[in-house]
């Protein structure tokens, strides 16, 4: 009995010592990484305190204390609300066309551009096309709205050169393409630096791999298909469930900057109703409650991307 | 021996942060301290009536944008009032009325010295805007003279008698030129032969007959009649017209029964469907913008500024840049005169209503300030009649003269100011200082008998362009204003405007303003788009929609909320 108990001590004990001794060794990284885990901690979980307000009547100026305890009655009222589900259609429907076509997009604009010989003109395109990545929003909606003006825009003047319409078509108005706009200006202004990380996957590839693959007669799209696609397929993994993560939090600025009176029923996405009827209106509370469903489905998102991948690739990113 | 080294170091370079830190902490404690004492002292200074100009700068929000700051106050005006008064200020502009800022101030409970705000419910909830009444009565004689006995008006509420917001609106103004109306082109009414313009579907013969006529201006397509809509401006100019048209003032959305005080949403009121069924008739004629919802400001402006645009609705402000742009390109016969336009001859425009002292928007001292007596101190001297004339008129010598006692304006200096784009910048001038006290409106007279502001009728009149002469004296007019019933045909609104009071926050009514805000911005457009066929069922659409978020609870509140301002006030 007693040499048991002494011996589950010593092993009790030799384990903490192992894990001092660890410590000791690696104390030089442990210094190093505790400003990130700090910095983590700091921005990234003491703010879901604020949780909190979501289950109070919250005032500011109060303190905490004071606060008024309502329970569930923020998540009940948004549960009810049928904005809610017209925000929530909007906002899913535009993240799974942005990823759609915004995930996609870069990938085969970053093979194609891999296979130019020129490498010049492959530098300036490169370059050309991630600069709109630093134009803002702000910027990209004029210049989009002044495009498919029906007084002068240039799309409307090209598409009544070639014929196909007769009159200016009046595309912002249209409710349907509402989405299709918005997905397209986003590509415009997001596909050279959505690339950027393919490239350099690409660039990382063993050229003797294709060298071999030349001498067994592979053309230029077997090499595609068979060296530069699985070779940068651990990337795109990653880069797709992280994607998967942001998936309702796809932002408001182009939403908010490219909608207009006649299209808001489907401009309104999730973050443009947090801000009018939480912050705009002082309910800090139902914003609150409209932010912790949007991490919770989030999070439940990510996860299960994760989990399948995980299942059929044996990848995960964690 | 190495470890010992390492350890030496280690223990040397913390000790190196902490005294590093530790000075920091001194100093700051030391500068405090100094603050304190400069305080002290500046209040023992000014008790022995020397002014205490120790160099202060207030950090202040502003809900308005303002493209001629410039930093640092560096302007004739602006250096002329850092010199008198030592203040400086560290000003942020916003785009969007505060509708955004505030609520994340009030979130993150940091505030800036001074707020200007559009309604000040929110701030004053959460405890961060202070009593400005003692101040004012011990310190700003200027301000006491300025409000007078509108000075009641500013108190925040029965239970709360304090004032949190000084008002930055113009006191007994009346304006040279209308606030509102139908704005048309010159050249179009001088080509017609100068027809008769009082009635909406005078309006819409006017646009058809010279739309006939030219189909094309300058190659391009003539537009008849174009509105701003961007964002809030679909209020001001598209949905105000609702009102507007029908013979009532601005009291936002709704509409104030001026014998029983009873609210309605104001396209509730069965007349103003008359209204925008009149826009209806004319998009289905071709003659309203299609773009009209779709664009963007700048592109209104474009629009107006190209010449083609026949007719415009909207308030006043919105015009400045489209006609400036005309003068400068030398297009004067395409700038526009306004005309107090309604739906039939029952109705006459009430822009010139006038709302007593405007209260709700204005000024306020954060609870953050430091000094709110040296803060107050730098409103009352910008209400003082030096203040006042120099704002407006700039500075002796430089920027007028006197001439047998009188304040006149050099020729040059007055080509200057109607064509230079950057005058107001380069200057001060203007509403660059004035919007951050209350100042005095057109019209009133200083001490000498003279106005404070610059616009005269007779410098108005000066200002005009030959065409506008011409189109006017047609009219048998002088000025615009001429055509519109003045203040003293209408009482005053005994609550003032509806849109400037305060609504708790947090409160049912925000939510439902909100929510019927969003459905009419959607709706009354659509209406408007629509077939003629169309047009009653849309309507109806609308009014349910409204009804089934229960805006009848909206308009009881915001009856009961009139009522007591109107009791709060008479007092």
């Amino acid at each position: 009995m007693e040499t048991a108990k002494e011996k589950a001590h010593t092993r009790g004990e030799s384990r903490m010592n192992r894990f001092w001794k660890h410590v000791k060794n690696q104390k030089l990284l442990y210094a190093m990484s505790l400003p990130f885990v700090a910095w983590v901690f700091v921005f990234n979980y003491l703010p879901v305190w604020g949780w909190t307000m979501a289950f109070q009547n919250f005032r500011p100026g109060l303190s905490f204390l004071e606060q008024e305890w309502v329970g569930l009655e923020h998540f009940i009222t948004l549960f009810q609300d049928e904005r809610f589900y017209m925000v929530l259609r909007n906002t899913l429907a535009m993240s799974f066309l942005g990823l759609l076509f915004g995930f996609t997009i870069p990938i085969i604009f970053a093979v194609l551009l891999n296979e130019v010989r020129h490498s010049m003109f492959k530098r300036i395109t490169q370059t050309v096309t991630y600069l709109p990545h630093f134009v803002s929003w702000v910027v990209v909606a004029g210049i989009v709205t002044k495009m498919l003006s029906t007084d002068g825009g240039i799309i409307n003047d090209l598409l009544m050169g070639l014929g196909i319409i007769d009159s200016p078509y009046q595309f912002m108005a249209q409710e349907k393409w509402f989405w299709g706009i918005v997905t397209i200006s986003d590509i415009w202004k997001e596909m050279g630096w959505n690339a950027i990380i393919f490239l350099a996957a690409i660039a990382g590839l063993d050229p003797q791999l294709y060298e071999a693959a030349k001498v067994d007669g592979a053309g230029r799209f077997r090499q595609i298909w068979h060296i530069t696609l699985p070779g940068i397929r651990p990337t795109i993994l990653v880069v797709l469930i992280l994607n998967i993560g942001h998936l309702i939090q796809i932002g408001f600025e182009k939403q908010m900057l490219l909608s207009n009176p006649l299209v808001v029923d489907y401009a309104e996405v999730l973050d443009l109703y947090a801000l009018n009827y939480g912050i705009g209106l002082g309910q800090f509370s139902y914003g609150t409650a409209i932010g912790i469903f949007n991490s919770v489905v989030s999070i439940i998102l990510l996860f299960l991307a994760n989990g399948i991948f995980k299942r059929y690739s044996n990848q995960s990113v964690m | 021996m190495a470890i010992g080294k390492k350890l030496v170091k280690f223990v040397f370079i913390i000790g190196l942060l902490f005294v590093i830190a530790g000075c920091q902490g001194s100093d700051e404690e030391a500068s405090n301290d100094t603050g304190t004492e400069q305080e002290t002292t500046d209040n023992s200074a000014e008790n022995t009536e020397t002014d205490g100009l120790e160099p202060v700068t207030f950090t202040l929000f502003d809900s308005d944008t303002n493209p001629d700051w410039v930093d640092d106050m560096d302007t004739p005006v602006g250096r002329k009032i850092k010199e008198d008064t030592g203040v400086t200020l560290e000003p942020e502009f916003d785009i969007e009325g505060g509708q955004t800022k505030i609520p994340l101030m009030v979130a993150s409970g940091e505030y800036p010295d001074l707020i200007v705000s559009k309604g000040a419910g929110q701030l004053v909830d959460a405890g961060a805007l202070i009593d400005l009444l003692p101040l004012i009565e011990e310190h700003a004689p200027n301000l006491q003279k300025m409000l007078g006995d509108g000075i009641n008006r500013l108190k925040w509420s029965e239970d709360d008698p304090s004032i949190y917001v000084l008002t930055t609106a113009a006191i007994d103004n009346q304006a040279m030129s209308p606030g509102y109306g139908a704005w048309v082109q010159h050249a179009v009414m001088k080509e017609l032969g100068y027809p008769e313009l009082r009635t909406l579907d005078d309006l819409k013969n006017i646009i058809s007959e010279y739309k006939e006529l030219h189909p094309q201006i300058d190659g391009q397509e003539t537009i008849g009649l174009t509105m701003n809509t961007d964002s809030w401006r679909i209020q001001a100019s598209f949905l105000n017209s609702g009102f507007m048209m029908t013979g009532a003032g601005d009291d936002g959305e709704y509409y104030i029964d001026p014998e029983t005080y009873e609210a309605t949403l104001h396209y509730r009121r069965p007349i103003e469907k008359e209204v925008f069924q009149w826009y209806n008739d004319l998009n289905n004629e071709g003659l309203l913008d299609p773009e009209t919802f779709v664009q963007k400001s700048d592109q209104y402006d474009a629009k107006l500024a190209s010449g083609r645009v026949l007719a415009t609705i909207g308030p006043d402000y919105m015009m400045n840049s489209g006609q400036e742009a005309l003068r400068e390109a030398g297009l004067t016969d395409r700038m526009y005169g306004v005309y107090p336009v309604t739906l039939s001859e029952d109705y006459v425009n009430h822009s010139y209503q006038s709302i007593g002292l405007q209260a709700g928007w204005g000024i306020s001292i954060s609870k953050d300030c430091e000094d709110p007596v040296r803060a107050i101190k730098f409103l009352d001297y910008l209400a003082s009649e030096e203040t006042q004339i120099m704002m407006n008129w700039g500075i002796e010598g430089e920027h007028y003269d006197i001439v047998d006692g009188k304040r006149v304006i050099p020729q040059d200096e007055w080509d200057k100011r109607n064509s230079d784009k950057d005058y107001l910048k380069n200057t001060g001038i203007g509403y660059n200082f004035a919007r951050f006290a209350p100042r005095y409106g057109d019209g009133v007279l200083d001490s000498t008998g003279q106005t404070y502001t610059v616009n005269t009728r007779e410098i108005a009149i000066q200002n005009q362009t030959e065409i506008e002469k011409e189109v006017l004296a047609a009219y048998d007019m002088e000025l615009w204003k001429d055509a519109y019933p003045t203040a003293d045909d209408f009482p005053v609104k005994p609550w003032g405007a509806a849109y400037n009071i305060s609504i708790p926050a947090n409160s049912d009514l925000q939510v439902l303003n909100q929510r019927a805000l969003d459905i009419t911005k959607k709706m009354v457009p659509e209406a408007v788009l629509t077939t003629p066929a169309n047009f009653d069922s849309v309507w109806d659409e609308f009014m349910s929609s409204l009804e089934s978020i229960n805006i009848e609870k909206a308009e009881e509140e915001y009856t009961n909320l009139i009522k007591e301002k109107v009791e709060l006030w008479s007092n």
